[in-house]
């Protein structure tokens, strides 16, 4: 498949990053390493809190639009790392078993003039099998320029 | 003792919140399940990449600040300062990877409180803002986000 560059990547363009199963285990491996709070490792303790029952971390959420990102756009393409997220909403708590579906569409498309490369601004969308949005995640990965 | 309320959160109080060292290992673990780039996955391929070497995922560099926090929050409380009655966040704004986070390097976090404001939909919570940084040991910025997170108001009687 052709690599796709800066220049595929016009602002309303929309990939669509398929889906994600969330499984408990992952919530509580992810929560056991980088956000032990109650409410995401603990059911008793998550129907006490503002979540009402266990949810993933906001931060596994982020990690999870990376992944999907990876997957539906940034591994085809020639990528050259990330400047940054400008932000991230987290909207409805992840619950074990959710399956998520994402998509990413381009908001901005900002070419370097110094360097053959451009900052693609993706507002990726998540939803859970409701049709509900979960997340937006905002981020900025940086793709190289078509030069061929 | 009472309990740290919306009310009694002044901006300020920059605080470091802990240090971090990323090994090849985490960072290969972290990317092989959330951020597989070559950069972040493969200590061979990654010196073939424009990094010239492995670099930590910029996710991985923001769950460090979340675990960092955590053992902070429960070091004061240990050592008998209030505990502050915030609950869970909405999110982030303005978060930026600066500098390549290689094996072997460590972070120093920090935080601190830089607004506050009332929420239109609920009367019972405030939300707090708060800038966060990650430097090198050189001091250079390598991380930084605006946090928010819900706290609860001071409840009507409680003069504490």
């Amino acid at each position: 498949m052709r690599l796709l560059h800066f220049e595929d990547m016009t602002v309303g363009r929309v990939f669509d990053c398929g889906t994600y199963h969330v499984t408990r285990d992952e919530i509580l491996d992810f929560a056991r390493e980088f956000d032990s709070q109650p409410h995401h490792l603990d059911e008793e303790a998550a129907q006490r809190s503002m979540l009402k029952r266990l949810s993933a971390s906001g931060w596994h959420v982020c990690a999870i639009a990376m992944r999907m990102l990876a997957d539906g756009v940034i591994l085809k393409a020639d990528n050259r790392g990330g400047a940054g997220a400008r932000e991230a909403r987290w909207m409805r708590p992840v619950r074990p078993g959710d399956r998520l579906r994402m998509e990413a569409e381009v908001m901005e498309a900002k070419s370097s003039s110094s360097r053959p490369l451009g900052f693609v601004t993706f507002d990726c969308r998540l939803y859970n099998e409701r049709n509900e949005q979960v997340a937006l995640v905002s981020m900025t990965p940086i793709v190289g320029k078509n030069s061929a | 003792m009472t309990d740290i309320w919306w009310e009694d959160i002044e901006p300020g109080n920059r605080r470091e919140v802990g240090r971090y060292t990323f090994t090849e290992d985490e960072i290969v673990a972290f990317a092989r399940k959330y951020d597989p780039q070559a950069f972040h996955l493969d200590p061979e391929a990654a010196r073939h990449t424009m990094f010239g070497g492995l670099i930590a995922s910029g996710w991985h560099t923001a769950a460090v600040w979340m675990k960092l926090m955590i053992a902070y929050r429960h070091t004061e409380i240990a050592g008998g300062a209030r505990r502050m009655r915030a609950g869970v966040s909405p999110g982030f704004e303005d978060m930026k990877w600066l500098k390549p986070v290689r094996p072997g390097m460590t972070l120093t976090y920090y935080t601190e409180t830089t607004a506050k404001t009332e929420l239109r939909s609920r009367a019972d919570m405030g939300l707090v803002f708060s800038r966060n940084e990650a430097r090198d040991e050189a001091g250079d910025l390598v991380f930084s986000f605006t946090g928010k997170s819900f706290v609860q108001r001071r409840p009507k009687g409680d003069f504490g």
